[in-house]
């Protein structure tokens, strides 16, 4: 019993990371299709954008606020300039998307210096329930992910932009007809998608070490999230990541936390090859 | 397609005709005797350093029977050179077989080991229906969960820093441990395997994959298993990977979990890419012609490799689609074309 608590908020931490980090991914590869593999150097854009301002003397809001902007702002770019170019040819956005990623980790690299960043959380002490005291940091944490997923799935459902989006998705041409920008609509959603990511990141970077390379280890991750979810649904999202954060963090107490994750990524192929279209299907 | 199609049920009696030598075929004998040569005019250290390029190039060949017939991109190739490699490693390293033949117990256990996790994780997405796409990232996957446990599990596989010790390849009797010795042994695994995959795959195999790769669901109407085909070349493929690194252990003399990482797996990649994907002798051009700029990249920066690698990509996608030697074939003609409209 004393194990317990504990272990469910350990789980609770980390299917709320893998939440955040998927939610982005969920938009850019669930709704739109597009197989993001610099999806992890969005996160690790967050976190670098909250080391940058850290290091200028600003605080963790102001990164937390900066980062989505600046994720944002990337996204957009990125979306207009190369992917919209290429986007009906899978193999071609995995060739570029990786080919990107890998430049931004040495670019970081090159910028910040291979040793691990130093970045302070907002709440340094912990909460005590009973005889447990878990960090508050934590709950925190807990707290802004489910938040953050509801407001994304309100606008999605309710807003102008959410139907726009769904309108574009199901059909590029009629959506334009009715007076949508397809265009427009999808460098929007994918942009939404890196500020999801780069919110992440941030959130993400007290409870890590920050190094050029920190995004890799949610790639496969995210991505397994979205498909066993189901992707086409971002309500699949917390299906999801709750089967494969929770499995984690139970694996985690028995075997070495690698060999935890690599269990859990074959289980997840296990997973797909009897629900290829995940556990609740659009 | 079609033409594809037909010509793979008309094969069957019309086979012979469709085995004249190919330009592919051409190519491939002159590289391999030019290759051949080399210990005669190289020295000692380019040699052993071409026998690695020329393993390397095993793999990527590996690589392109899958990719480049299949259309089906593997992302996590890795995963079976590096299979290959700490089979070889740790049979001889940690079994304590009589050192005449843990060699071959080695290779053995590399190569079995390597096409039987393509053979279950095979079964399990191709026979689910995992295509395009979605293959592409479960091999991603699959590469990152190699890697975790090469270097998580550090009783087996000596975790980061890795496995030292491999000897050099022999099977009684012979050793190859000279480089000239080993250089030839990797040309002529690489020549049987080259020209293996060239002979089959000019028949009536190659078509009836050019088939699949056109459109699944017709091919599997007219009778063909595809995916039973689509996974025996898989796990081919992988089984080719694994041999590759199997020896390659052998002439480095150690194993890291570098040899079963994403990046390797985004290198060879890069050499199928810069051959032509799908044209088997390619590929081996690649990475002979992408292993001399590594060279004089890495000597600038050790971070300039990963941007170059990583800028390639983007170029390949937005200028050169078709591999670079389809490219400089059109610009020639482009080129040509220019020159006769003037005069």
């Amino acid at each position: 019993m004393q194990l317990a608590l504990p272990m469910l908020l350990n789980a609770l931490t980390l299917i709320s990371i893998l939440l955040m980090v998927a939610m982005g991914l969920a938009i850019i590869f669930g709704l739109m299709n597009i197989i993001n593999l610099a999806h992890g150097e969005f996160v690790t854009i967050g976190a670098f954008t909250l080391v940058a301002v850290q290091a200028a003397g600003g605080d963790f809001w102001l990164g937390l606020i900066l980062a989505p902007i600046v994720g944002y702002l990337f996204g957009l770019v990125l979306e207009r300039v190369l992917i919209s170019r290429i986007a009906q040819n899978p193999l071609h956005v995995i060739l570029v998307t990786w080919g990107l990623s890998l430049i931004i980790q040495q670019a970081l690299q090159l910028l910040f210096g291979p040793e691990p960043q130093r970045v302070t959380g907002p709440f340094p002490g912990s909460v005590t329930f009973g005889h447990i005291q878990y960090p508050a940091y934590r709950l925190f944490l807990i707290a802004f992910a489910l938040a953050t997923f509801a407001l994304v799935i309100v606008a999605l459902r309710r807003s102008r932009f959410g139907l726009d989006l769904r309108a574009s998705i199901q059909s590029a041409e009629i959506a334009s007809v009715m007076g949508v920008d397809p265009g427009k609509t999808n460098a929007r959603a994918f942009a939404l998608g890196a500020a999801l990511a780069a919110l992440a990141g941030v959130l993400l970077a007290p409870l890590t070490a920050v190094t050029a390379f920190m995004g890799v280890n949610y790639l496969a991750r995210s991505f397994f999230v979205v498909l066993v979810g189901g992707a086409g649904t971002i309500g699949g999202v917390a299906a999801g990541s709750t089967i494969i954060g929770g499995l984690e963090t139970f694996l985690t107490y028995q075997i070495p936390p690698t060999v935890a994750q690599a269990a859990v990524l074959g289980l997840a192929i296990v997973i797909l090859r009897f629900r290829p279209r995940g556990i609740l299907p659009a | 397609m079609t033409h594809a199609l037909e010509q793979a049920g008309a094969s069957g009696k019309a086979a012979p005709t469709a085995r004249r030598l190919r330009p592919a075929s051409i190519v491939a004998i002159v590289l391999v005797v030019l290759l051949a040569l080399m210990p005669f005019v190289a020295e000692d250290y380019t040699v052993s350093n071409y026998r690695d390029v020329l393993l390397l190039a095993l793999f990527a060949l590996g690589l392109d029977l899958f990719w480049g017939k299949t259309g089906i991109l593997s992302f996590g190739h890795a995963t079976f050179f590096g299979l290959g490699a700490y089979g070889m490693a740790i049979t001889t390293v940690r079994f304590g077989i009589d050192p005449a033949w843990a060699p071959l117990a080695g290779l053995a256990l590399g190569v079995v080991l390597a096409a039987a996790v393509a053979f279950v994780v095979g079964f399990f997405i191709l026979y689910g229906g995992v295509r395009g796409a979605y293959f592409t990232i479960v091999t991603l996957a699959l590469a990152m969960i190699a890697n975790q446990i090469a270097v998580g599990w550090s009783k087996v596989t000596g975790g980061d820093s890795g496995l030292i010790g491999v000897p050099p390849f022999s099977v009684p009797g012979i050793s190859f441990a000279e480089p000239v010795a080993g250089f030839y042994l990797a040309l002529g695994l690489l020549s049987v395997c080259l020209f293996m995959s060239l002979w089959i795959l000019n028949g009536r195999t190659g078509l009836v994959l050019a088939a699949i790769r056109d459109d699944e669901i017709k091919a599997r109407t007219l009778g063909y298993r595809t995916q039973f085909i689509l996974l025996a070349t898989f796990c081919t493929s992988a089984a080719m990977a694994g041999l590759a690194g199997a020896i390659y252990a052998t002439g480095t003399g150690f194993v890291a979990p570098d040899l079963i990482a994403l990046l390797l797996s985004t290198e060879v990649i890069v050499w199928v890419a810069v051959g032509g994907s799908g044209t088997l002798v390619g590929p081996v051009i690649g990475t002979i012609l992408v292993w001399q700029l590594q060279e004089r990249i890495s000597s600038i920066s050790y971070a300039a490799w990963p941007i170059a690698i990583g800028t390639f990509f983007i170029l390949l996608v937005l200028v050169f689609p078709d591999g670079i030697p389809a490219y400089l074939v059109r610009l020639a003609r482009r080129l040509r074309a220019g020159k006769g409209g003037k005069s």
